[in-house]
């Protein structure tokens, strides 16, 4: 079965079967749409909520408010259904609390964006593993809509 | 970025890189530190973290916010295995993962370090640059590296200074990320006599 892997920034699919993987998620967000009747899957890393005009050459993928609406027309263009897209998401951690970067992290700006944006487009969110202060890894196996998410030192969670 | 303003940023990087070397190395008083190969690289930030050896290998970051006439952020990041090296050199315990007294002995080096760093700046330009307290990491390479592009608003290329040290026999890697907000780099500039960059 193939394993695609998901870089920061980037949205990747796949038919039928594969495992789409994400390494490395802190602050990050990892989405998966799945339409289980078509049996499509998408995934995506998005880096941070908003696109900027100063990064226009950016891919979509990058910014939450680009990468969902990408992610769906991703999504249809392989038969998926929009009505029938469920989201899952992991990922949106704080790495380092101490630091008061944010007065909300970006993490949680992220989680925030993801969570506003799938509401607008009707998508249920049926699985997450978001926040606290650690880094997660997310496969998704297309085959049946699975996700495990791993963390070092923690048992992996299905989602 | 021009070629100019990428030399110069690697050259204040080289210059504070010496500096907080020397140091590390009176904090490890009697053990000989050698600073073997610097080597700056512009790298786009998606690349920046497996440039360090991939995505899933853990690592320590250390993420400071700088204030004062320079506003801007530095991170320093190393593999686990060299922050073994280095908390066994720092606590004289030998221990197969990081605990609590390696976390404080880490931050505490990576204050060493940074405030070094920035004094030999500070000094060369008369400017403040001031170091918030250190913030510590210990997770997956991918995660780190992120989430400092993220808290820095880093969004298309990052340059990352590439060191390695040596003593009594073991190596240490570390890379060192500098990135001054763009006006006040300018003002760095501006002072050693370059002009605009």
């Amino acid at each position: 079965m193939p394993e695609i892997f998901v870089n920061m920034g980037q949205i990747s699919s796949s038919k039928d079967n594969g495992i789409l993987t994400t390494v490395g998620l802190g602050s990050c967000i990892g989405v998966t749409l799945y339409d289980e009747k078509a049996k499509v899957g998408v995934m995506g890393h998005i880096f941070l909520p908003h696109s900027r005009p100063n990064d226009a050459d950016a891919p979509p993928g990058k910014y939450a408010d680009t990468g969902i609406p990408a992610m769906i027309a991703e999504a249809l263009r392989l038969g998926a259904t929009k009505s029938r897209l469920q989201a899952k998401m992991a990922g949106g951690a704080n790495l380092f609390p101490n630091l008061n970067l944010n007065s909300v992290s970006i993490g949680q700006q992220n989680i925030e964006a993801v969570t506003t944006l799938l509401k607008q487009h009707g998508i249920p969110i049926v699985g997450q593993d978001v926040a606290g202060n650690h880094g997660r890894k997310m496969r998704f196996f297309v085959e049946n809509g699975v996700v495990t998410v791993t963390a070092i030192g923690k048992d992996p969670v299905e989602i | 970025m021009r070629n100019m303003k990428l030399d110069f940023l690697k050259e204040l990087a080289n210059i504070g890189t010496g500096h907080a070397t020397t140091a590390l190395s009176q904090m490890l008083s009697g053990r000989l530190f050698q600073l073997v190969v610097p080597d700056a690289q512009m790298l786009p930030f998606t690349e920046a973290a497996d440039y360090m050896g991939g995505l899933e290998q853990v690592v320590v970051g250390i993420f400071v916010v700088i204030s004062g006439d320079v506003k801007g952020y530095m991170a320093c990041l190393h593999p686990l295995e060299s922050a073994l090296v280095l908390i066994r050199l720092l606590t004289g315990e030998d221990k197969a993962e990081i605990d609590d007294m390696g976390r404080s002995a880490l931050q505490e080096m990576g204050n060493i370090m940074v405030t070094s760093f920035l004094n030999a700046l500070a000094k060369m330009t008369d400017l403040l640059m001031v170091p918030s307290v250190p913030g510590l990491a210990v997770d997956m390479a991918g995660a780190v590296w992120e989430s400092i592009l993220a808290g820095a608003e880093v969004t298309s290329k990052v340059t990352v200074i590439r060191t390695r040290f040596s003593t009594e026999g073991e190596s240490i890697e570390g890379h060192i990320i500098f990135l001054p907000d763009d006006e006040d780099f300018n003002r760095i500039a501006r002072k050693v006599g370059l002009g605009d960059l």
